[in-house]
């Protein structure tokens, strides 16, 4: 090997095209052999070596990026593995795993707050998103500029700017969202009863699932002690631990732009013929909407669902860039794979770390099977 | 068949090497110097000196970049030095991976509590690096304990930034304070109470009395540890086990509870924070003229205004004095932080690592690093000029000599930071008593030291 960095470079990248055209020819060539072993014509033999001498880059692709760190995690996960030390991984068996779901309460309260950002950000988020799609649906003017205006987030994700951005909206004081209910609210007074039940009732739920993380339920009845809110109270959104989960949920909603296209294309799908007989018998809009539109949208539902909760138990940025710089509200707002981050990337615990991944793999996959198995019950494939 | 993908495949191999051969990593204009090189015969083989920097200034990275580097590869030839900037938000995961690989860059930059954290990692550099072998090392102050790990040194200290407590007298004059700085837990806490302002229209401060290390939460464990060592509380016991059930540890978190609920409220009926505002949260916004809000801040000097700036007339630089009315060991303290640089043990090359580093901490080399930063150089030679010009910069520097603590030595920091911080978080919400508090964090961090 060339002590020199520059040619180094050049020879790893040769080696690199080297190792690719060697890996289709091999590939290729043990796919053709099989076929060959099969008895299958010379031409499907050609054939054959051509599809997966093409497809082998992938394949290869897969098997070293995918399948090979899949199987050191599973491995590390077996094992005590500190990054750090010059320690090897030590094999210490099930530890981890016993550790992490009996032992661990942080890995507890991750699982929590996992939770409440499903169970009650996945819902606002769909919502939000067919709100917007029917919207967008109305063939209304500037339809394809609010459609990249809504899409726009998923777009920009979650950088130092939309950070800084919303950071800023989501201050106490003089954030623009905190300004708005304070101008909502005090030009009708009537919703400004409604703000502060809502408030209570927010800090309410908050505080129950804070105390199931701890065990300990003071907050909760301190809150309830305190009763409504004050006519001035807002929401304190990045700034106490009560309201830590509803602004990663603030975000969630705010990224729903892919949700929202996947019901637009639905929308697009429904033929006008059943909206137009629903309207001749009769039918409000109201109506039409939920008795026509929505069983019909009920696949793009489930889809969404499915793939949104996948994401939703996985959530990490918008936890990481609201709370990254402001660690005493972690704790209150930590999910599953933000714990999995800190013990492997902070504490640098890979193999504790592992067992984390893959615990969170078993949660995902087990709740996806029971979304398929249960989605007979609901999803309507009539038309399609 | 075979032939004509023999042909394609060839022609494909070839334009992925003319391809690679043009991509930007190759190649800088550094090269064209090897004639140089090989008048040189040691230097016959380039060699690239990689250096990771969290944060600095664009005027640091400049002055580097055109004297230090310059005059480093000039002395070297066929050594090429590239700096690397970082960022201390997402740093761990970025080191972690250069640690998991083995291979990185040949120089870090780290914090002072970190030298625990790596320090198995670390190159031992006594060898380039220890008195034997570079006599300037003795003028570094205590901050060269941090570049330390197992007795061996690590790397060098660049500045010491210890955490003062800055107080805006006309603001506690206009708020009715006459008691200058608080000097003990229940000054502060009555200060608290007293000075800090709340906007009844928006709910939330509009003056708050003492801004320290996360002003929201006001319960950061950077700020926990200090008030702590005021108190004259050690970390850890004789015998190596934390000290979290010590009464300095529950005094400094009742501490934490009472100055939070006499800023913000109770938990359940809490205020909202001060408004973001420009520039240090002591300082006077220039477009509005008003008050950014905080009366003190406890922080380092990089926090406070710069220091040509009119509110410094009014601005006064004190240590953290402690309780000592109910703690007699109390001491004024001033938590120094510091970064320094750390050579990977991965790095082949150790020895020019070395090299880099003695002509980037040199006297004047050390002296002008920190001019473009406005902090103390950790060198004391290099405590001149600007350091000494400067009455504030003079200030803070001998408070530093007189009350410094190092914020270094913690084993297991990152898990102790982590532990403490959802500790504390709970206590400010109130969902765990301090009692509770400090027995979940000793109980925690004893685990995570076995």
């Amino acid at each position: 090997m060339p002590q020199n960095p520059y040619l180094n470079v050049l020879f790893m990248a040769a080696a690199a095209v080297v190792f690719i055209i060697a890996c289709c020819y091999g590939l290729g060539s043990l796919a053709r052999w099989i076929g060959k072993l099969r008895g299958a014509s010379l031409k499907k033999q050609e054939n054959t070596f051509a599809g997966y001498f093409f497809a082998a880059p992938w394949i290869v692709g897969f098997l070293i990026f995918v399948i090979v760190p899949m199987a050191f995690s599973l491995y590390w996960s077996f094992t005590d593995y500190r990054v750090t030390s010059r320690e090897p991984a030590t094999w210490i068996g099930l530890d981890n795993y016993t550790q992490l779901l009996f032992n661990d309460d942080n890995f507890r309260a991750s699982l929590v707050n996992t939770l409440y950002l499903t169970v009650i950000g996945l819902p606002l988020q769909m919502a939000a998103a067919l709100v917007l799609a029917v919207l967008l649906n109305q063939k209304m003017r500037g339809e394809r500029f609010f459609r990249m205006a809504f899409y726009l987030p998923v777009v920009l994700g979650f950088n130092t700017a939309v950070l800084l951005c919303w950071r800023l909206m989501l201050n106490t004081g003089t954030g623009i969202i905190n300004q708005i209910i304070r101008s909502v609210t005090t030009a009708v007074p009537a919703l400004g009863y409604i703000n502060r039940g809502l408030i209570h009732v927010q800090e309410i739920v908050t505080a129950f699932f804070l105390g199931l993380n701890t065990g300990k339920f003071n907050l909760l009845n301190k809150v309830i002690e305190a009763g409504l809110p004050e006519a001035n109270r807002v929401p304190l959104w990045v700034q106490s631990p009560l309201w830590t989960k509803m602004s990663v949920i603030l975000l969630m909603v705010w990224g729903c732009g892919s949700m929202m296209l996947i019901f637009l294309a639905g929308l697009n799908n429904i033929p006008k013929e059943l909206h137009e007989a629903a309207e001749v018998d009769g039918a409000s809009g109201w109506q039409r909407f939920w008795k026509v539109s929505f069983p019909l949208l009920t696949p793009y539902v489930f889809y969404n669902l499915v793939v949104g909760m996948i994401a939703a138990l996985q959530i990490f940025e918008p936890v990481f860039v609201l709370y990254r710089d402001n660690q005493p509200l972690v704790s209150s707002t930590i999910s599953m794979v933000y714990y999995l981050w800190q013990k492997s990337f902070s504490h640098f615990e890979i193999g504790y770390g592992s067992a984390i991944s893959w615990v969170i793999l078993v949660i995902i996959l087990i709740i996806t099977v029971i979304q398929f198995k249960l989605q007979d019950r609901w999803v309507t494939y009539d038309i399609y | 068949m075979h032939k004509k993908l023999f042909v394609a495949l060839s022609i494909l191999m070839l334009a992925s090497m003319l391809l690679t051969a043009c991509s930007p990593k190759v190649a800088p204009t550094e090269v064209v110097a090897e004639p140089q090189a090989t008048e040189v015969p040691a230097a016959a083989t380039p060699v690239t000196l990689k250096i990771y920097l969290l944060d600095y200034t664009p005027d640091t990275i400049a002055w580097l970049k055109s004297e230090i580097n310059p005059a480093f590869e000039a002395a070297h030839p066929g050594v090429t030095v590239e700096i690397t900037e970082g960022s201390w938000s997402g740093w761990d995961t970025t080191f972690s991976g250069f640690f998991a690989a083995g291979e990185g860059p040949d120089i870090i930059n780290l914090g002072s509590e970190m030298n625990t954290l790596y320090g198995e990692s670390l190159a031992n550099m006594d060898e380039y690096l220890g008195e034997a072998a570079w006599a300037d090392i003795k003028n570094f102050g205590p901050a060269l304990a941090n570049a330390t790990y197992d007795g061996h040194l690590r790397g060098l200290p660049i500045f010491t930034a210890p955490r003062y407590v800055f107080c805006r007298t006309d603001l506690m004059e206009a708020s009715g304070w006459t008691g200058g700085t608080p000097q003990n837990f229940a000054d502060w806490v009555e200060f608290a109470g007293q000075v800090s302002e709340i906007d009844e229209a928006t709910n939330s401060l509009k003056q708050q009395a003492l801004v320290p290390v996360d002003a929201g939460s006001m319960a950061d464990w950077q700020w926990w540890l200090l008030v702590f060592y005021s108190l004259g509380g050690e970390l850890y016991k004789a015998d190596g086990s934390p000290n979290f059930d010590s009464p300095e540890a529950l005094a400094a978190t009742q501490f934490m509870l009472d100055m939070r609920q006499a800023t913000y409220g109770a938990a359940s009926d809490a205020v909202g924070a001060l408004p973001t505002g420009q520039g240090s949260v002591i300082d006077v916004d220039d477009a509005t003229g008003a008050n950014n809000g905080a009366v003190c801040l406890a922080h380092s000097g990089w926090a406070a205004p710069a220091f040509d700036r009119p509110v410094w007339s009014n601005v006064s630089i004190e240590p953290f004095y402690g309780d000592p009315a109910n703690f007699p060991n109390s001491k004024p303290v001033v938590l120094a932080f510091n970064d320094w640089l750390a050579v990977a043990d991965y790095s082949p090359n150790k020895e020019l690592a070395a090299e880099w580093l003695k002509m980037a901490f040199s006297k004047e080399a050390n002296h002008k690093w920190n001019e473009t930063m406005g902090l103390i150089p950790a060198r004391n030679d290099a405590q001149y000029g600007y350091v000494t010009d400067s009455a504030q910069l003079k200030l803070e520097a001998e408070l530093a000599a007189k009350y410094g603590v190092g914020f270094a030595g913690i084993e297991e920091a990152a898990k102790l930071s982590t532990i403490m911080q959802d500790a504390l978080g709970k206590l400010i919400t109130e969902e765990l008593t301090p009692e509770e508090v400090v027995a979940t964090i000793q109980e925690q961090y004893s685990a995570a030291l076995k």
